[in-house]
């Protein structure tokens, strides 16, 4: 008997040995046929470094914008673990409030004033979309998260796409269908000139910013009590409590961060990108959802290495890889397919508690 | 012995299945046959066996339903549409209807999408009152009406569907008084290898059934003429970034950008352009859908200089400046603010109402009549007749437009015409 067992288990390793080895080789097959294809197209394409230079800054902008949207997803996963899909939504109303923070700028006067008036006004404009942001991540806590904490995973998530198309389609009535468009003031139109390299000055200051604001986050979450007590909700809801964390407080903080973060992206993302309206949050919303999950959900660096890694695959991958630049969603889903296949957790592990956050 | 019972297990089984699967398909027949009011109703009602014909009774209201792209990405041109029609719709009203009976104008959102346009598509074909429609505003969304009009027989007149495929022998009920791209695409790469002088060009779509398919004739039509095309690119409806993509066609230095799509992509593009390397002296070109106030504010001070096409009518100035009239007091905006297209809206309304005047009748009892595959063939038989677009008459694939091909140069942010129909 205890002969069949031992049999019976040698058969069981041994076929997971085998799908090892078949998922790794299947994996290796893979990499190789992408390094191969890169390489011959490469060579036969023949574009010149500053192509790919530009094509690499391209890739961080967009990477810095799908961070600041990430961390919102993983800062919520990690402390409620639920996904929080109205994210995206988030990030368009930041965008929206800031289109008329800057319409108010503009009948001022303020946007043709002084270098320093209109530095000033930008950052009233930044102010004013994190803040309606904010006040926008708060309500969504408080009336479509918080009822449902104890309800099964599921009915949050559920309650989250609600409040995504509730969120869209009032936008959709009360702001009109027609796309809003962002006035760039003269100071940030245009951009640098390095050679054959051309930077505008919108997509460096969205790198720039979104690197401060994400050291700050860490800086909050590493270094205060605040975010100690953040961590400590994380780790563990009910023992963070009976030490005396005030967990509804500390999920209301960690909606603040994340919403933020995300009305900082859509003010951003509107003066580089020039249009919001009121589903254009969807999609980078996906995308950032994808860089959290790439990263690692629930896990701080891995939504900032995530989303860069996105960026620069989705800028760089369609000429790399010869295929036309529409299938740049398509090669993005793709990699997080193959993630999600050979390494479920992400590429640095998801973990919000333990030493990593 | 057991497996005896197997099989008759297997037979119970497959039973069960059958008559589960039967029941439900059998009873919603049975209901609808007696509940259904429609189906119910000539039976009522004497001397109304009337297959493919239309019964109005008096008092009713002679229903047109209007497909328009209220939302999606060209919401107010497809506004414009909209009011367009209505204005022709209160005219008609205005001067007494027909027979005594009023027009009414069903709009229903399109969305310039193909799934939304079957669904308008079915809300028509499954309302017997519905004589006609004007619209869809897009190509794509007509492509969603045609096949279930096509089979509900109602004609269909499209003030602004501009692919090549919306009209085809094989389909009676399709019509159009905008002009198909086949004319477009062509006289656009005309103007831009002879006129211009630029022979390196790149192409860029939105991969919808009219960026996509103007793309291509333009394309065919730049090579055919010994030009060269260095890339032809597909991007989204509701793309906002669209630098790698420029980048990948900055490598290759082109002379001028086709764009085939609509206003916001086409401005973001000129837009963007500015800032990649490689085509800070490329020139800019769009098409009808970009004929736009939102392509202006989309591309900002990029759009100077580029150029856009549009499918024009000959305009007389009495009939119009009498429509902007009505137009500026129902809406209380100019129509040009909107879109291009409200003419050519007005104009399919009138077709429409035009063929309904050759073959309405009035029966005895004072209903008016209309027969589906009589008004089918009217719309393309019907005499010619003065719209603000020019003479509106059908040929019989149901090209009914008139007019001819503008090409616009923006100057000072207005649209400056520089070449095409109707200039000294």
């Amino acid at each position: 008997m205890t002969n069949r067992t031992e049999r019976v288990q040698a058969l069981y390793l041994d076929r997971q040995a085998v799908a090892k080895y078949v998922s790794r080789a299947f994996g290796l097959a893979v990499l190789s046929l992408v390094i191969w294809r890169v390489i011959s197209v490469g060579l036969a394409e023949g574009y010149p470094a500053s192509f790919w230079i530009s094509q690499a800054l391209n890739g961080l902008v967009l990477g810095g914008v799908y961070a600041l949207v990430a961390l919102g997803y993983t800062l919520v996963y990690g402390i409620l673990f639920m996904i929080n899909f109205a994210h995206g939504e988030v990030m368009m109303l930041g965008g929206l409030a800031g289109f008329f923070a800057l319409q108010f700028a503009q009948s001022r006067g303020w946007m043709d004033g002084p270098a320093l008036v209109v530095i000033a006004a930008l950052l009233f404009i930044l102010l004013i979309g994190m803040v309606a942001s904010v006040l926008i991540g708060i309500s969504l806590e408080r009336l479509a998260y918080r009822p449902l904490r104890q309800a099964p995973r599921l009915v949050p998530l559920i309650s989250a796409i609600g409040a995504s198309l509730f969120l869209q389609y009032s936008v959709l009535l009360i702001f009109g269908v027609s796309p809003h468009t962002y006035r760039k003031p003269a100071l940030i139109s245009g951009g640098l000139r390095l050679g054959d390299v051309f930077i505008p000055y919108t997509g460096a200051i969205i790198f720039i910013t979104s690197a401060l604001l994400m050291l700050v986050l860490y800086f909050i979450i590493q270094r205060t009590k605040l975010g100690r007590a953040i961590r400590a909700v994380a780790e563990d809801r009910a023992t963070a409590a009976l030490m005396g964390v005030d967990v509804n407080a500390v999920i209301v903080v960690t909606f603040v961060l994340g919403s933020a973060l995300a009305g900082a992206a859509g003010v951003m993302l509107g003066f580089h990108n020039t249009v919001v309206k009121f589903n254009s949050g969807f999609i980078p919303g996906l995308k950032a959802f994808t860089a959290a999950v790439l990263g690692g959900i629930g896990n701080i660096p891995g939504a900032m290495f995530g989303a860069l890694v996105l960026g620069l695959i989705e800028a760089i991958g369609p000429s790399a890889l010869g295929i036309p630049t529409e299938y740049k969603d398509v090669l993005s889903f793709t990699v997080l397919i193959l993630i999600l296949i050979f390494r479920p957790s992400g590429l640095l592990g998801e973990v919000l508690s333990e030493n990593k956050a | 012995m057991q497996k005896r019972f197997t099989i008759l297990g297997c037979l119970v089984v497959a039973i069960l299945l059958f008559a589960a699967c039967a029941v439900p398909a059998a009873a919603p027949a049975a209901d609808m046959s007696a509940a259904d009011p429609t189906s119910a109703a000539p039976a009522e009602e004497p001397a109304m066996d009337m297959s493919g014909k239309v019964v109005i009774p008096s008092g009713e209201m002679i229903r047109i339903g209007g497909s328009f792209a209220l939302t999606g990405p060209i919401p107010d041109p497809g506004k414009d549409i909209r009011q367009g029609a209505e204005i022709a719709i209160d005219g008609l009203n205005a001067a007494g209807g027909l027979e005594g009976f009023m027009f009414e104008l069903v709009a229903e959102d399109g969305a310039c999408d193909g799934t939304q346009g079957t669904n308008v598509g079915n809300k028509f074909a499954a309302d017997e009152t519905i004589v006609a429609v004007s619209g869809g505003t897009c190509s794509g969304e007509t492509f969603g009406l045609i096949p279930i009009l096509q089979e509900a027989r109602i004609p269909f007149v499209s003030p602004s569907a501009t692919n090549p495929d919306i009209t085809s022998a094989d389909c009676d009920v399709c019509n159009r008084v905008a002009l198909s791209d086949a004319l477009q695409g062509v006289t656009d790469a005309d103007f831009v290898f002879n006129d211009l002088g630029l022979t390196k060009v790149a192409v860029v779509h939105d991969n919808g059934d009219y960026g996509k398919g103007l793309a291509e004739i333009f394309q065919n039509h730049i090579q055919t003429l010994g030009g060269e095309v260095t890339n032809f690119e597909g991007a989204q409806v509701g793309d906002t970034d669209f630098r790698a993509l420029l980048a990948k066609i900055g490598a290759n230095g082109p002379q001028l950008i086709f764009f085939g799509g609509y206003s916001t992509e086409a401005g973001l593009i000129a837009q963007q352009m500015t800032e990649t390397p490689g085509l800070e002296d490329t020139r800019f070109m769009s098409d009808d859908g970009a004929y736009t106030q939102q392509y202006l504010d989309a591309a900002g001070e990029a759009a100077e200089g580029s150029y856009i096409s549009f499918v024009a009518g000959a305009e007389s100035e009495d009939m119009n400046s009498e429509f902007d009239a009505k137009y500026m007091e129902k809406f209380g905006v100019s129509p040009d603010d909107l879109g291009p297209f409200h003419s050519q809206s007005y104009d399919s309304v009138m077709l429409i109402a035009a063929a309904l005047q050759a073959v309405a009748t009035v029966d005895s009892s004072g209903n008016l009549v209309i027969d589906r595959e009589e008004l089918i063939s009217a719309i393309r038989t019907v005499d010619a007749f003065a719209g603000l677009t020019g003479m509106i008459q059908c040929n019989d694939m149901g090209e009914c437009g008139a007019g001819g091909i503008q090409i616009f140069q923006v100057q000072g942010g207005a649209f400056d015409q520089v070449s095409g129909f109707g200039l000294e």
